[in-house]
C-alpha cells in the first residue's frame, strides 16, 4: 500500500472487559432471578409465618434449613423477597428508563443541532424544571396519581428526562460542529437526515450510558417511593419497602435490612458500570 | 559537575530504548551527542520517536512509557543514577522546553509575569527583583513591546505568535545549558516562523545554550540547524552535520525526505513522493532488529 | 479584472465584491449588538474552469471563509458568487441542494470529516445514492480504486486508516460525484512530507485526468506553486496578488507575497535566507 502507517486495532484494555462482564454478569443473574422468580423462590414471598419470625440466615446459629437468608418480622422468606424484589426493579427501571431515555434525548439532540428557537425552548424548559426539588416532586405526582407501577414510572420520566436532554444536547453540540455534518451538506443530505444517519449514531454511546445510569437510579427512585409507602401497594415485595421494613430490626434482625440493600447496591453499581463500559467498548474513537 | 570525561558533552545520549509497557519499541538503540552551543534537529515523520527523546531527557515521558535501556548524561551527570527527585531538580535547573502549542502550554488564568518569574525564583533561587527584571530584559529581547504591560496580561489576550515568543523568553531567561525545543513553529504562519526560528538563533548564540531541535519539516532543519538525526521509526537512519546531510545524504531515506519537500523553487528539482519501496525495507529493517533484540533480551 | 496574461478558459466562477463579517461576541457590550469584524472586504476574482486555482494566506486572511462561501456552507453578506452564471450567493437550502453535487469539498481534517461510525464505502456511497449515481458497494470501490485504495478498505472505519488514506478518502467521495467543482481546504496540512507528497501527486493526476475545477486552499506556498495553475493571495480578507503561478511567484507584486515567499524555510543550505528579514512589528 502506499502509506506508510497502518493502526492496529484498538486495544481493548482487560480493565474495560472488567467493567463489561461483571456488572452483566450480576444484572444476568437479577434478570434471570426476576424472570424465573416463581421457578426458583424457595418460599411463597406473601406467605407469613409468625411461627418462622425472624430467622437469621444460613451462616448463624438458630437458622432453619431452606431459609437461606432468613425471615423477616413476618416471617416471610427474605431471599424469596428479593427475588421478587427483583421482577419490579427491573420491570420498573426498563421502562422508565427508556421512556426517560427516548424522550430527553429527542429533545437534546433537537436543541442541540438546530439551535435557535428550538434550543431556547428546550433549555428554558429545563432550566425551570430543575428548579424543583426532584423527590418532592415525585412524591406529589404520586400522591396526585396515586401510587400503583404506573405512577412511579411516570414520577420517574418526569423528574428525569432533564438529564437526557442536558447531556445530549452538549453532545450533539459538539458533533454538530464537527466536519462530517458539513461534509454531509456538501453530499447533499437534509437536516434531519443529518441528525438522525450522521449525528445519532455519534451521540449513542452517550444515550447508552446514561440509559444504564438511568436505569440504575430508577432502581433507587422506585426504592425511595416503596420506602416512603409510596410505590405500589405494600404487599407487593420491593426492596425499597424491605430496607423500610427492615429499618425498625436493625439491632436485632440486621440481615432484613442488608440483604436487600446489597441487592439494590450491586444492581445500581451495576448499570452505572456496565454503562461506562459500554461506551468505551463501542466507542471506534476512544482512545 | 560531579562526574566529568575528557570532554563533556552537554548531552550525551547512549543508546537509548523507550518502549511501551507490552514492550513495543518506540525508540530503537538511539545514540547521539550535543555540544555545547549547539543545535542539533531531531528529524523525522511522524511516529519517528523525536519528541521522546527530548521527553526522555526532561523526564517527562508519558504515563506507561518507560526507558528500558540506555544512558542519559546532562553536563557529564548520569540522569539515571539520581534519585527522581535529584533528577528533576537538576534537570531543572540545566535545560528548559519551549513546547509545540503555545497554547496550551502557558496558564489560561494566571498572568504571563508570574508564568516567567516562577521558576526563576523557585527552582533558580533568584530573587523576585532579579527574576522580573530578566523577565522584562527577556520579553524585550523577543521584541515585545511594553513588556510590562504584557506581563500583566492572560494568555488568551496574545496573539498565537506572542504566545510563543513568550515561551522562548521564559526558557531562555535561566540561561539553561540546554533547550529542548519540540516542533516550536509548527502551528505557526512561515513569517511568524521565520521570526521565531531567528529569535532561537540569536538567543542560542547569546547564551551559548545547546539546542535539541524536534521538527518534521526538512526546509527548518536546513535554516536552524549545524548538525542533524534523522529518525525513522524510533531508529537513527543518519547523524551528520547539516550541510553534509543536504549537499550529501548518505541515506536514501534522508535523500527521500528532501525530495518530498516542496519548494516553491520548482525549476531546481521535482518533488517526489518518498518511495514506498523504500518505507517498505525500513519497516523490514527495523522488525529484523527488533527480533534480534528480543532474542539477545531472552538470552 | 485584465491582469491574466495568457488566455483563460472561461470562468467557473465569477465572485464580484464578496462581503463578510461575524459578529465579533467576546467583545459585545452588555446592550446593543456585538461589533462585526470584517472577514472578506470586497473579493472580485474569477475560477477558471479545468484548471486549479490556489487560494492561500496566512491565518486570519479569511481563505477559509471564502471556501465555504464557494461551497455555499456560508451565505455572503454581499455581492455576487455566480456559479456557471448562476448567483448562488442568495440561494436557500432547498434550492442549493441540487446543486450541491457539482460543489464538492474535500476537507482539511480528515478525522472530522469522516463520520468515525460510518464504513469507508458508505462514506463514499452514501451521496451517490442522493444524487441518483448508483451508490452501492462496488461504485464505493471503483472510487477507492481512482485513489489508490483497494477494495479491502471499504469495510474499514476511518480510525483504522492512516492520515494519508483517510485523506484519498475524502478524495474518493468528491470525485464519485462527478463534479464541476472542487474545494481542497488545507488538505495536506496534518500530513507528514512523505502522504502529503502522495495525496498532491494524485490529486494533480486526477485534475489533469478528469479534467477537474478545483479551488486550492493553503498556507503553503511552496504547495500552491507546485500544484496550481493560478494563485490568488489574501491578506486581512483583501486580495493582495493574484495571476498565473509563475507571474505572482517570479514577479510578486505585493510586500505581502515578497515576505510570505521570503520565509518559507527551502530545504537547502542558504545562509542567505536570514538577511532579508523585516524586524517583527
Amino acid at each position: 500500500m502506499a502509506d506508510v502507517t497502518t493502526n492496529s486495532p484498538r486495544l481493548i484494555l482487560t480493565d474495560t472487559n472488567f467493567r463489561l462482564w461483571l456488572p452483566l454478569l450480576w444484572i444476568g443473574v437479577i434478570a434471570a432471578a426476576a424472570l424465573l422468580a416463581p421457578l426458583i423462590a424457595p418460599h411463597d414471598p406473601l406467605a407469613q409465618d409468625l411461627m418462622l419470625e425472624r430467622l437469621p440466615p444460613f451462616f448463624m446459629d438458630g437458622s432453619e434449613p431452606g431459609y437461606w437468608l432468613g425471615t423477616d418480622s413476618l416471617g416471610r422468606d427474605v431471599l424469596s423477597r428479593i427475588i421478587y424484589g427483583a421482577r419490579i426493579a427491573l420491570f420498573v427501571s426498563l421502562i422508565a428508563a427508556t421512556t426517560t431515555g427516548i424522550f430527553g434525548s429527542a429533545l437534546g439532540l433537537i436543541a442541540g443541532f438546530y439551535g435557535g428557537w428550538a434550543d431556547r425552548v428546550i433549555s428554558r424548559l429545563v432550566d425551570i424544571w430543575m428548579a424543583f426539588p426532584p423527590v418532592l416532586f415525585a412524591v406529589l405526582l404520586v400522591a396526585v396519581m396515586g401510587t400503583g407501577l404506573g405512577s412511579v414510572i411516570a414520577a420517574i420520566a418526569l423528574i428525569d428526562w432533564t438529564r437526557f436532554a442536558r447531556v445530549i444536547r452538549a453532545e450533539t453540540m459538539v458533533q454538530a460542529r464537527m466536519d462530517y455534518v458539513d461534509s454531509a451538506r456538501i453530499g447533499g443530505a437534509r437536516r434531519a437526515a443529518t441528525l438522525v444517519s450522521e449525528i445519532l449514531p455519534n451521540v449513542m454511546p452517550s444515550i447508552i450510558a446514561l440509559l444504564m445510569l438511568e436505569m440504575g437510579i430508577a432502581v433507587i427512585v422506585e426504592a425511595i417511593l416503596s420506602f416512603v409507602n409510596l410505590s405500589i401497594s405494600s404487599d407487593d415485595p420491593t426492596w425499597g419497602s424491605m430496607i423500610a421494613e427492615g429499618r425498625g430490626a436493625i439491632h436485632f434482625a440486621w440481615w432484613v435490612l442488608l440483604f436487600p440493600l446489597i441487592a439494590l447496591f450491586m444492581t445500581v453499581l451495576s448499570f452505572s458500570t456496565l454503562g461506562e463500559g459500554l461506551k468505551q467498548r463501542f466507542d471506534p474513537v476512544l482512545k | 559537575m560531579t562526574s566529568t570525561t575528557a570532554h563533556t558533552h552537554t548531552l550525551d545520549i547512549i543508546n537509548l530504548n523507550i518502549a511501551l509497557p507490552r514492550g513495543q519499541r518506540l525508540l530503537r538503540n538511539v545514540s547521539l551527542q550535543l555540544e555545547p552551543g549547539e543545535v542539533r534537529a531531531l528529524v523525522g515523520e511522524s511516529g519517528a520517536g523525536k519528541s521522546m527523546i527530548g521527553k526522555a531527557v526532561l523526564g517527562i515521558l508519558p504515563h506507561k512509557i518507560k526507558m528500558t535501556e540506555g544512558e542519559i548524561l546532562l553536563e557529564g551527570a548520569h540522569l539515571n543514577a539520581m534519585t527522581p527527585a535529584t533528577r528533576r531538580r537538576t534537570v531543572a535547573k540545566m535545560s528548559a522546553l519551549i513546547p509545540q502549542d503555545p497554547l496550551t502550554a502557558l496558564n489560561p488564568v494566571r498572568k504571563i509575569g508570574p508564568q516567567i518569574t516562577d521558576p526563576l525564583i523557585r527552582i533558580h533561587g533568584w530573587s523576585h527583583q532579579r527574576a522580573l527584571a530578566r523577565a522584562r530584559e527577556l520579553l524585550d529581547r523577543v521584541h515585545i513591546r511594553a513588556p510590562d504591560r504584557v506581563m500583566h496580561s492572560y494568555p488568551h489576550e496574545l496573539s498565537g505568535g506572542m504566545r510563543q515568543r513568550i515561551l522562548i523568553a521564559a526558557a531562555f531567561a535561566p540561561s539553561p545549558r540546554l533547550i529542548v525545543a519540540d516542533e516550536p513553529t509548527t502551528a505557526l504562519d512561515v513569517t511568524v516562523q521565520k521570526q521565531i526560528l531567528r529569535l532561537i538563533r540569536e538567543l542560542q548564540r547569546e547564551t551559548g545554550t545547546a539546542v535539541l531541535f524536534v521538527t518534521h519539516d526538512m526546509g527548518v532543519v536546513a535554516k536552524i540547524s549545524q548538525k542533524v538525526t534523522v529518525l525513522f521509526a524510533g531508529r537513527v537512519i543518519e547523524d551528520a552535520a547539516t550541510h553534509t546531510v543536504f549537499e550529501n545524504p548518505a541515506h536514501p531515506y534522508t535523500q527521500a525526505l528532501i525530495a518530498a519537500t516542496p519548494t516553491p523553487n520548482v525549476s531546481a528539482r521535482p518533488f517526489q513522493p518518498v518511495p514506498s519501496a523504500l518505507i517498505a525495507e525500513l519497516h523490514r529493517d527495523t522488525v529484523a532488529a527488533d527480533a534480534l533484540f528480543a532474542q539477545r533480551g531472552r538470552r | 479584472m485584465n491582469q491574466m496574461t495568457q488566455p483563460t478558459p472561461p470562468a467557473l466562477f465569477s465572485i464580484r465584491d464578496l462581503r463578510l463579517s461575524f459578529a465579533d461576541r467576546a467583545h459585545k457590550p452588555l446592550f446593543g449588538p456585538a461589533p462585526r469584524v470584517e472577514v472578506l472586504k470586497g473579493l472580485s476574482l474569477e475560477i477558471p474552469e479545468g484548471r486549479i486555482t490556489g487560494i492561500v494566506g496566512e491565518s486570519g486572511s479569511g481563505k477559509s471563509t471564502f471556501g465555504r462561501i464557494l461551497v455555499r456552507l456560508l451565505a455572503p453578506e454581499s455581492g455576487q458568487v455566480l456559479f456557471d452564471g448562476k448567483d448562488i450567493g442568495a440561494l436557500g437550502e432547498a434550492a442549493l441542494r441540487p446543486l450541491r453535487r457539482d460543489l464538492q469539498m474535500i476537507f482539511q481534517d480528515p478525522m472530522s470529516s469522516l463520520n468515525p461510525r460510518h464504513k469507508v464505502w458508505r462514506i463514499i456511497a452514501q451521496p451517490m445514492k442522493r444524487y441518483g449515481r448508483g451508490g452501492d458497494r462496488t461504485d464505493a470501490i471503483t472510487a477507492l480504486e481512482k485513489v489508490g485504495l483497494s477494495a479491502h478498505f471499504a469495510d474499514r472505519y476511518p480510525h483504522e486508516l492512516s492520515g494519508g488514506q483517510r485523506q484519498r478518502v475524502g478524495i474518493a467521495r468528491a470525485i464519485a460525484l462527478e463534479p464541476r467543482f472542487i474545494l481542497a481546504d488545507e488538505i495536506v496540512s496534518g500530513l507528514d512530507v512523505s502522504s502529503q507528497a502522495q495525496v498532491l501527486t494524485l490529486l494533480a493526476d486526477l485534475a489533469r485526468d478528469m479534467g477537474l475545477t478545483l479551488a486550492f486552499i493553503s498556507h503553503d506556498l511552496s504547495v500552491i506553486r507546485h500544484l496550481c495553475d493560478t494563485v490568488v493571495v489574501l491578506h486581512h480578507g483583501v486580495i493582495v496578488d493574484q495571476g498565473p503561478v509563475e507571474d505572482v511567484f517570479e514577479h510578486p507584486q505585493s510586500e505581502i507575497t515578497k515576505s510570505l515567499l521570503s520565509a518559507i524555510p527551502h530545504p537547502e543550505m542558504d545562509e542567505t535566507w536570514w538577511d532579508d528579514m523585516p524586524e517583527p512589528a
